[in-house]
Formats: C-alpha cells, structure tokens, sequence
C-alpha cells in the first residue's frame, strides 16, 4: 500500500469537516482535536507493520468500526443536502452509491492518489477566495476574530436575510433578547429561567409567527425547525466574544480527561486505519495530511472570523458550503461551492476504497460485505445524528476493539484483545444511560471510552502467548 | 540508530508533540492563553509549531527508511 492509499482511510469528509466545524463554533476541545487529527496518523505511518491476517473477532470489530466511521460520512451527506433544502435521503443514497461504485470499479484504486490530491487541493481553494476577496491573508483571521468584543449575527448572514435551517433537534441559550421568526408550522419550546421552577412553555407556531425571547431563556427546535433571527444580536450558544471564542472558558484541569480521551481515541483508531506504507512516495502521506487539517482549520478560522452564526444550525459541513457563497456573491460563491462539493465527493470516495482495503484485510475481500456494511451505514445516516459523535464513536471501537490485535504475539491474543476491548467500550459507552448525571471525568470516560478499554484490550492480547496459535499476528 | 529504533524514538517525540496541547490549554493559569503577535500560544502551537515539527519529523523517518 503506498503513502497516499494509506491516509486516504484518514482523510474523510467527517473528520475534516467536523474539525472546520468545531472551530468555526469555538469549542474548547477544538485545538488539541486538529493538532491530534494530525498527529495520530503519523504515528501510524511510523509504528512497525504487521502482517495482515483474520480472525473472526478481530474482523467483526473492524466491520462495526468501519461501518460507524462510513455512517458518519453518509451523516455529512445527509446535511449536505440539507443545507440545500433538501431532504437527508437524496444526500445519503448518493454518497452510499459513490462509495458502492468505487468498491466495485476496477480502476478506482489506480485513481485515488490523484483524486485524493485534486480534493485536497480544491479544499484549499476556497480560503484563499475568501481571503483575496476580504483584502486580508488567512492568517490575519484569527488576530482580528480573537479582537471582536461580540460575536453577533451579520445583517448579511442567511439566519438573518432568508432564515435558515436546523440539521437536529438543539437547544439554544439566549444571553441576550432575541426576535425570533418561526419560518415553518412546529412547536417551539421555551424554558425560561428568570423564576425557580424554572417556567417550561411549548408554543405551536405557524410560518411567520415571531417569539420574543429573554436573557437566560432557553428555545428547544427540532430538526428540520427553520428559524429567522435578528442582525446585531448575540449568536445563542456561540462564544460571547472573540476573546471566549480563542480561549473557551470552559477550558480548564477538568477537561483533562476527555482531551486523554480523545487522543487515545484518535492515535488508537489511526493505528488500524492508516497502515505503514510499504511502497513508493512516503513523503507524501505526511504532506498530504499537513495539507488536509491545515485545510480544515484555516476555514474554521476563516468562517468564524466572518460569519460566526455558520456553526448554529448542527450541520457540520455548513463552515465549508455556507461560507464562499456569503463573502464571494454569487456567481464566484456558487463555483466555490461546486468545487468544494467535488472535493468533499472525492474525499468519500478515496476514503471509502481505503476503507474497504482495510475491510478486506482485516474480516473479508467479498464484495457483498461491502455492500452490507453501506446499506447499513445509509440507513444510520438517514437520521438527523451528529456526525461527530458517530465519527468519534466509530474510532473509538477502532481504538477499543480493533488496535489490540496490533500487538498480540497470535491469534488467541488478537481474539481476547478485541473481546476485552470491545465489551469494555460498550460497557462504559453505555454508563450514561445506565447512571445519567455522573460526574464530569466519568463523562468523559463514557464519550471516549476507548480512555479506558483500549489499555485493557492490549493488556488482554499481550497477556496470551503466541505458542498455542503458530505466532501469527493479526492485525488487518 | 536502526531503522525500528529511529521510528520508536520518532513517535514517542509525536506523542510528546501531542500531549503538550492539552497541557498548554488546560493547565492553571492558563499558559496557551498567553498572546504573541496577536495569536495565543495555544493556536501557534497547533496550527504552526507542532504540525510542522511532526510533519518534518515523520518525513526524515520516512525518507530515511525509504532510501
């Protein structure tokens, strides 16, 4: 497998568009999260190389892995084409057509280093768009953002012109008072705080009726809720001010370990999906990869820096499709936005062959296996679900299930490195449901379980000799 | 150094790449918070300094092996 083919499995739509996301929205976790995006595949660019081989556990993890990673991106799909007003299903059904016609095509693999070039090339695009047309380079951004003493909606934002949608049921804070114009019959609820019990109130508005809310209240919408807001006033549940934007408030030692968390997560799951190269161009999975988070946090950035509110409605490609069309008018913003639906098509493409590869070496090559796990993932990606919380799901059973059996000495340990580590994932990924409202590092174990349950699986696989199974590691 | 010591000592230089992120963001007092040229040290850590060493590192060991 070369350099490029090795990343591919790396690069996906999710990832980079759930990395632009989370900077555009200022979350706390939002640094280490890029620079761990970037980090963990080059430790699995350099970590040793296995032989591959397939036990059934061993595949059965990395099935489940590969089909959570893959509904993640048919989640992005899905909000793609609901950031054109359209329903999720047309989304979902092209991107799971996309990823079955790559599998099956013969020439597909010979194209994927080109294609993974061109998409990250078209990605890099649009920035520089932005920057040339805004008369200041990308990285002025980020000092003039960090300076604002608001963040407020523009009179240009599409949350204050035309109204916009929500991609899944959010609950929004209000700091301030807010105008907002229901756009389409549903019901609203409100919980207002300013008296305790707190007041819960459920209006059904039809399109055009307008709710007055207070600082401190709290407005419920469901999926599909399209809303219209006021220009000058606060953004709900984006950062205050540029100042909070560049150092969330919300940062501090209590986070350390949901950022262990997800590291672990990240460099676990890089493990298994990105394999050592073993021929031809090794510079260029590094530089492809410096290229692809690079990409992904300059437009965070730079989608912060113009229009803050893009990060509102949940959609995680919104950063990447709303963005062009708003600084660029629209003939130059709708051409960018064509370019970067061919980018985010070619990265599910790539991404979806190295994925199969990987399928193929770690469970089965049938074609049919492939076609399971796709209609599968598509059927998952029908739902408003967060592509985030898929994404980090899927890796975590990568971390938790699947890495283990890189450092079994054989079979029977690759076999109890995947059961240990997968049922512990499951047992703690399951804790919020069992004891809701634990304390805040026993969330964070239950949102990267793969903290606690990937130490464990390798501790299982490397507990169990080699001589009982001819010493074969299994790693796929 | 050979080849499996070179990558051994590389990607524990990785790892000490990445765990000084959260360290800087989340230590008291607040260290990455602390402004140059108008970016926390924070954001030129990840977006500058450490992608850039961890790349150029990856690249020496790969090249190295590679020839």
């Amino acid at each position: 497998m070369t350099a490029l083919a090795a990343v591919a499995a790396w690069l996906q739509p999710a990832l980079l568009a759930a990395l632009a996301f989370r900077v555009t929205a200022g979350e706390a976790d939002a640094s280490w999260l890029a620079l761990g995006a970037l980090v963990a595949p080059l430790v699995a660019l350099l970590a040793p190389a296995r032989r591959p081989g397939a036990t059934p556990a061993v595949g059965a993890a990395a099935a489940l892995a590969i089909g959570v990673v893959l509904a993640a991106d048919f989640l992005v799909a899905g909000d793609v084409a609901t950031l054109f007003g359209g329903a999720r299903w047309p989304g979902v059904a092209l991107a799971a057509l996309a990823a079955l016609a790559v599998a099956a095509w013969p020439r597909a693999r010979r194209l994927a280093s080109p294609a993974l070039v061109t998409a990250l090339g078209l990605l890099a695009l649009a920035p520089l768009a932005v920057a040339l047309a805004a008369g200041a380079p990308p990285w002025t951004a980020w000092p003039r953002l960090a300076l604002r003493p608001t963040l407020t909606f523009s009179e240009r934002s599409r949350w204050v012109v035309a109204g916009d949608r929500f991609a899944r049921r959010t609950t929004l804070r209000f700091t301030e008072g807010q105008r907002v114009t229901a756009l389409a019959d549903g019901v609203y609820r409100v919980v207002e705080h300013d008296a305790a019990p707190p007041t819960v109130r459920e209006w059904r508005l039809a399109a055009g009726d307008a709710l007055t809310l207070r600082p401190g209240d709290e407005l419920s919408v469901e999926a599909g809720a399209r809303v219209r807001f006021e220009a000058g006033r606060r953004v709900p549940g984006a950062p205050a001010s540029g100042v909070e934007w560049a150092d969330a408030p919300a940062r501090g030692p209590d986070m350390l370990p949901a950022a262990l968390g997800a590291l672990v997560t990240l460099v676990g799951a890089a493990l298994v999906l990105v394999p050592s190269p073993r021929q031809g161009a090794a510079a260029a999975g590094p530089l492809l990869l410096l290229a692809g988070v690079s990409g992904a946090l300059t437009w965070g950035v730079c989608a912060a820096a113009a229009f803050p509110d893009l990060a509102l409605g949940g959609a995680l490609p919104a950063p990447l499709l709303r963005l062009p069309a708003l600084v660029l008018g629209a003939p130059a913003g709708a051409a960018v936005v064509v370019l970067t639906l061919g980018a985010l098509a070619l990265l599910l493409a790539t991404a979806a062959l190295a994925l199969r590869e990987r399928l193929a070496a770690a469970a089965s090559p049938a074609l049919e296996l492939w076609a399971a796990l796709v209609v599968v993932a598509a059927a998952v990606g029908m739902w408003p679900l967060d592509a985030w919380h898929v994404l980090t799901l899927g890796l975590g059973v990568a971390a938790a299930a699947w890495a283990p059996a890189r450092l079994a000495e054989g079979a029977t340990g690759a076999i109890a490195g995947a059961l240990v580590g997968g049922l512990t994932f499951a047992a703690l990924a399951a804790l919020p449901a069992v004891a809701p409202g634990g304390p805040l590092w026993l969330e964070a174990l239950a949102r990267y379980p793969a903290l606690v349950a990937m130490p464990l699986g390798w501790l299982a696989a490397r507990a169990l000799p080699a001589a009982a199974d001819a010493g074969e590691p299994v790693v796929g | 150094m050979s080849v499996a010591g070179g990558r051994r000592t590389g990607i524990i230089a990785l790892l000490v790449l990445l765990a000084v992120a959260p360290l800087l963001a989340l230590a008291p007092a607040a260290p990455g918070a602390v402004r140059l040229a108008g970016v926390s040290l924070l954001w030129w850590y990840v977006g500058v300094v450490a992608p850039l060493l961890a790349t150029a590192l990856a690249l020496v060991l790969l090249l190295r092996d590679a020839g």
